[in-house]
């Protein structure tokens, strides 16, 4: 509440501003919206909070234990140390291993997610069939069941389908998730109907009107819910909790999270959770900035066009 | 448009309708809706996390286990019970409507077309989104100790920050202390709900809590941030344009132009905002396991350790159900609330509850 | 055309309805009850640790590789990630590990829904057991499950600090008073005389010198004068600046206060030597009973036992194997791989010798007392411990008050 009153009428002075100035340029134009400094001191701030957090990060996973306690805020170890990575790398804990686990549910989870959801999406949002709304309906309300309640029950179905304890019972549940359904519905429900409407009269199937002409349309969302889908799987922790329990199936938020635990007569060693943490976001980063690119030229295509 | 179909493509359209909607239906089913069920049950039931929950030894109890929570008075689970929906309901009403205002305030300042650097804003504010929740906790955790970064950057304006994460001080009450007001007045601590008194309820988010509302809304609002985003996306330029050439002022355009566009993304990040918001768990799980003094109990944290920790499964489940309710009636007042807006005149307000309560405040 | 639809519904539906059944119609949703079928021929057991580390996991591997050479059966050891919640799986599954470690505080609420086998007072060695140890795991009359180990809470001090503040060893406390009074003098601007966490399984130790507990005969005494008594004496030495608790001095435990040099004493069990040598190697520490309070000489003691679950098809195997990790000289060989003290009476005199310098842990062991482990304690305990974080500022009368209450609505 705090942050929103200060931030939005300060939103609204730097809109003005430079929507005044607009105004005496006249003349319109592709660039329309000139931008103050002001914009750019406060985007800096918000910036450096986002970001500085991790570089502590990254900075703290070089340091010893005392120097992380003594110096938090220092961006440089006083003495360096790569004690953190030969620990995670040679010292008995299997962090690869957790490593190839988590993109392997990942990618699994990603592509049935973005397949299962778009399909059932347009379902919802554009073909007309009997128990739309019933499905609609039962697909909002299991959005609203608290994943919680679902622990051990979930875990009892993964068990009797007998595919506890493997890859499988890790994966499929979550090929499905009833909020990208969520989503891809409103999308599509707010993009126009007549280029489909075209194709499909046509004569065009159903199917082959989503997949070439609707889906590439739906770009902007499926990037959307690539991205999520794969944060998602990527953090999901209880689930692994209830699917799995061998070892060979730790994933990094499940082997990372039994190292933050630590336990009776374990030291807090922040620069070796820190390291482990830093090192299990780059994977997920990388695919990040890899779709940061394809948003930005989505966008400004759309500009061009 | 209906008219306009025959048949055949009626027909058509039913069949790739159940087609394309089966593979979510089953696994969704199989998944989400069978477990629901057997959870339910279990609330019912006495089983004890003994075998099948479904075998003859398993008796119907009836309400016993919702009594327990909900209505045993000086009882233990309902005043734990009772903790958890304090807490947690004081971390909604400050994550959401933040999470919300910040990540569309983000999204309208990272979408100016002519800003430079764009994409490394919209990377800066996206990143903690892609960090995983046990990643992100053991960091806070850090940052947030006593004599941790955030305690020295308030040192260097000369606060003296608290122990985060071991303060259970509730922020109402550290506040009402600055003015002398340190003991509860009678009829607050005389009445109480849910074997908790009213003095209790106004403590607000604890210390503790208050580090993992900031932790929901740096991690959350990057995600909105991109969904706002892909909504703006879909406004054309010209609409702006013309709005600048009528001479709307900033304000005028966010309020007249941007938010009714993005009114049906804003449904969607409030929806899943406030049902997230009342599931918090992980920061719970991996962080602070209920403490200091029970202040980041949640009903969802509470649900596990009650099922997983103590066997008590009927009441683990029946937490999870009220928990359950809770989040669907709200959905619903909040869908009721967006929706009767829309009828209002246009120019009297649309705006939707939670954005207008920060629009007030200027 | 109408029928069409229709039948890719119902179609839709059916399906689904299949794979719901078939997630429904395995054996596991069939009447749990009857007598579990004993296998026969060599057994293959499995067995879930709750590991405080490498060290204890290899111990307990090695072990049951040299039981299942001995014995021709396979035993397996897991260390779980969370012990508790693995077990409540197995348990909900049907297929609970054979073997496993289980609390003395849980002992009693496994015992109630039947999950676990009461096989221990027919053990060879039953009676070797320390009695204190014995009634941790009895419920209702029954010896349940074998104590594996135990662990008590002694004193344990800075030797550099101590030196430094011109302490020798006839300095070491024996009361509340002299406590107190060392503290303070340890106390300096960087570093407090004592840390401890504020959990009862820490200050309980105090209630115990004083004269009380939480339970006496299974009634509720929680709000005891002794155990008021207790706290106002914690509550005086905090407020006297010589007592910080562990959160206050940013560590995770009280240990970790004591090894980053943040305080001079602290009040840990066992657990502490592995966690020296470990983490804090440079430290120079030395371990010395806890004073004697108002009542004599009391602590803390705490120990997992040998669950054995009813469920299990190898019940007798599994008996046998625990047998044999029970042991004496099983015992002896865990106690030197990972610091802790065998539940069995017979192996003190080797273990004496064995650490000279850690006798003061076993030296109280009849001064020990365990956390009560009547059903629904361990709520009441969490409970307490919540409150017992704001014993700083807080009524000790009032804290205690509450807990009496909660332990009332469950005796």
């Amino acid at each position: 509440m705090t942050v929103a009153a200060q931030t939005l009428p300060a939103s609204e002075a730097e809109e003005r501003s430079s929507g005044d100035r607009q105004v005496q340029v006249t003349g319109g134009g592709r660039r329309a919206v000139l931008t103050t400094p002001l914009t750019y001191a406060l985007l800096a701030v918000i910036a450096i909070i986002y970001i500085f957090p991790f570089l502590i990060q990254i900075a703290t996973s070089f340091k010893t234990d005392s120097d992380a306690a003594n110096n938090p805020v220092s961006l440089v170890p006083a003495n360096w140390t790569t004690a953190t990575y030969e620990t995670l790398f040679g010292g008995g804990l299997d962090f690869p291993l957790w490593a190839m686990n988590s993109i392997i549910v990942t990618v699994c989870v990603t592509i049935g997610r973005v397949l299962f959801c778009s399909m059932a999406g347009y379902a919802l949002a554009r073909l007309h069939f009997r128990g739309r709304g019933v499905v609609y309906a039962g697909i909002i309300a299991v959005m609203a069941v608290p994943g919680v309640v679902l622990l051990i029950p979930k875990f009892l179905v993964v068990n009797q389908l007998g595919i506890y304890d493997t890859y499988a019972g890790m994966i499929v549940p979550l090929l499905v998730d009833a909020a990208g359904v969520f989503i891809m519905k409103n999308f599509f429900e707010s993009i126009p109907v007549s280029v489909e409407e075209a194709a499909r009269i046509d004569g065009a199937g159903v199917f082959r009107t989503f997949w070439s002409v609707v889906l590439p349309m739906a770009r902007p969302a499926v990037i959307t819910l690539v991205i999520l889908a794969f944060q998602g799987s990527w953090n999901e922790l209880s689930h692994f909790v209830v699917s799995a329990q061998d070892p060979d199936l730790y994933t990094l938020t499940k082997g990372v999270a039994t190292l933050a635990a630590g336990g009776q007569g374990q030291a807090q060693q922040f620069p070796l959770k820190l390291g482990a943490a830093a090192l299990m976001t780059i994977p997920v980063a990388l695919m990040f900035f890899a779709f940061q690119r394809k948003i930005m030229s989505t966008a400004e295509g759309a500009e061009k066009g | 448009m209906s008219s306009r179909g025959s048949g055949n493509i009626r027909g058509r359209e039913s069949v790739a309708g159940w087609l394309f909607t089966a593979p979510a239906l089953i696994i969704l089913g199989l998944f989400l809706a069978l477990p629901v069920l057997m959870a339910a049950w279990v609330s019912v039931s006495d089983w004890r996390g003994q075998g099948s929950p479904f075998s003859s030894s398993v008796g119907f109890v009836g309400a016993e286990n919702y009594r327990g929570i909900l209505s045993e008075e000086g009882g233990l689970q309902t005043r734990d019970f009772g903790t958890a929906l304090r807490n947690n309901f004081w971390y909604v009403v400050l994550v959401v409507p933040t999470q919300t205002a910040l990540s569309l305030f983000l999204a309208v300042l990272v979408n100016k077309k002519a800003l430079r650097g764009r994409g490394f804003f919209r990377t800066a504010f996206y990143f903690p989104s892609v960090t995983s929740s046990v990643a992100i906790v053991i960091l806070f955790l850090f940052l947030f100790a006593g004599g941790g970064a955030v305690n020295r950057a308030l040192s260097w304006v000369g606060i003296n920050g608290p122990n985060w994460f071991a303060d259970p001080r509730g922020v109402l009450h550290v506040i009402l202390g600055v003015f002398g007001v340190d003991e509860a007045p009678g009829f607050l601590a005389d009445n109480s709900l849910l074997s908790l008194s009213w003095w209790d309820w106004l403590a607000g988010p604890s210390i503790a809590m208050s580090a993992l509302i900031l932790l929901a809304v740096f991690t959350t609002s990057g995600t909105f941030m991109l969904l706002f985003i892909a909504a703006l996306q879909n406004l054309s330029g010209e609409v702006q344009e013309a709005a600048l050439l009528d001479g709307a002022s900033g304000w005028q355009r966010f309020r007249y132009v941007t938010l009714p566009l993005v009114r049906p993304t804003l449904f969607t990040v409030l929806t899943l905002g406030l049902i997230g918001a009342w599931q918090v768990f992980d920061q719970i799980f991996v962080g602070t396991q209920g403490g200091p003094a029970k202040t980041t109990i949640t009903p969802a944290y509470l649900s596990y350790t009650s099922s997983f920790l103590n066997n008590r499964w009927g009441q683990g489940a029946a937490i999870a159900f009220i928990l359950f309710a809770i989040i669907v009636v709200l959905t619903v007042i909040q869908r009721w609330v967006l929706r009767e807006r829309t009828t209002v005149p246009k120019r009297k307000r649309f705006v939707p509850a939670d954005t207008a309560a920060v629009g007030s405040t200027r | 055309m109408t029928t069409r639809p229709r039948r890719h519904v119902q179609l839709a539906l059916a399906t689904t309805a299949a794979l719901a059944l078939a997630a429904c119609g395995g054996g596991s949703f069939d009447d749990g009850g009857g007598e579990p079928e004993q296998q026969s021929g060599p057994a293959e057991l499995s067995i879930l640790i709750g590991s405080s580390g490498p060290a204890e996991t290899d111990a307990v591997t090695a072990a049951a590789e040299a039981w299942s050479e001995e014995s021709g059966n396979t035993a397996t050891v897991t260390a779980a990630q969370d012990l508790n919640q693995q077990l409540s799986q197995g348990f909900a599954a049907g297929s609970p590990p054979d073997v496993f470690y289980v609390s003395s505080d849980l002992v009693a609420s496994y015992a109630e829904n039947g999950s676990i086998e009461p096989y221990a007072g027919d053990l060879s060695n039953a009676d070797d057991f320390y009695p204190n140890l014995r009634d941790a795991f009895t419920v209702d009359g029954e010896f349940y499950c074998a104590p594996k180990d135990f662990s008590t809470l002694s004193l344990i001090i800075n030797t550099d600090s101590w030196a430094a503040a011109g302490l020798t060893d006839d300095d070491v406390p024996t009361t509340w008073e002299e406590l107190s009074a060392i503290a303070e003098q340890l106390t300096t601007a960087e570093q407090a005389g004592l840390t401890t966490s504020t959990e009862y399984q820490r200050l309980g130790a105090f209630m115990a010198q004083a004269g009380g507990s939480l339970v006496t005969d299974g009634e509720a005494t929680a709000n005891s004068p002794e155990n008021v008594e207790a706290l106002e004496y914690v509550q005086s030495v905090v407020d006297a600046g010589a007592w910080r608790f562990a959160a206050d001095l940013d560590s995770g435990w009280a240990g970790e206060a004591f090894g980053t040099g943040r305080a001079a004493m602290t009040i840990e069990g066992n657990w502490m030597i592995g966690a020296m040598a470990a983490d804090y190697p440079d430290i120079n520490y030395q371990v010395a009973p806890l004073p004697e309070g108002p009542s004599g000489a009391g602590t803390l003691t705490f120990t997992n036992c040998w669950g054995i679950a009813a469920e299990s098809a190898n019940v007798e195997a599994a008996i046998e194997l625990v047998e044999f990790l029970t042991s004496t000289d099983q015992q002896l060989e865990f106690a030197s791989a990972f610091g802790v003290m065998p539940s069995v009476q017979s192996a003190a005199d080797q273990w004496r010798t064995d650490n000279p310098d850690f006798v003061a842990f076993l030296d109280q062991a009849e001064n020990a007392v365990a956390v009560p482990n009547q059903v629904g304690v361990s709520d009441v305990v969490a409970d307490l411990n919540a409150q017992l974080e704001g014993l700083g500022s807080g009524d000790p009368q009032a804290i205690l008050e509450s807990a009496q209450s909660n332990l009332e609505a469950i005796l």
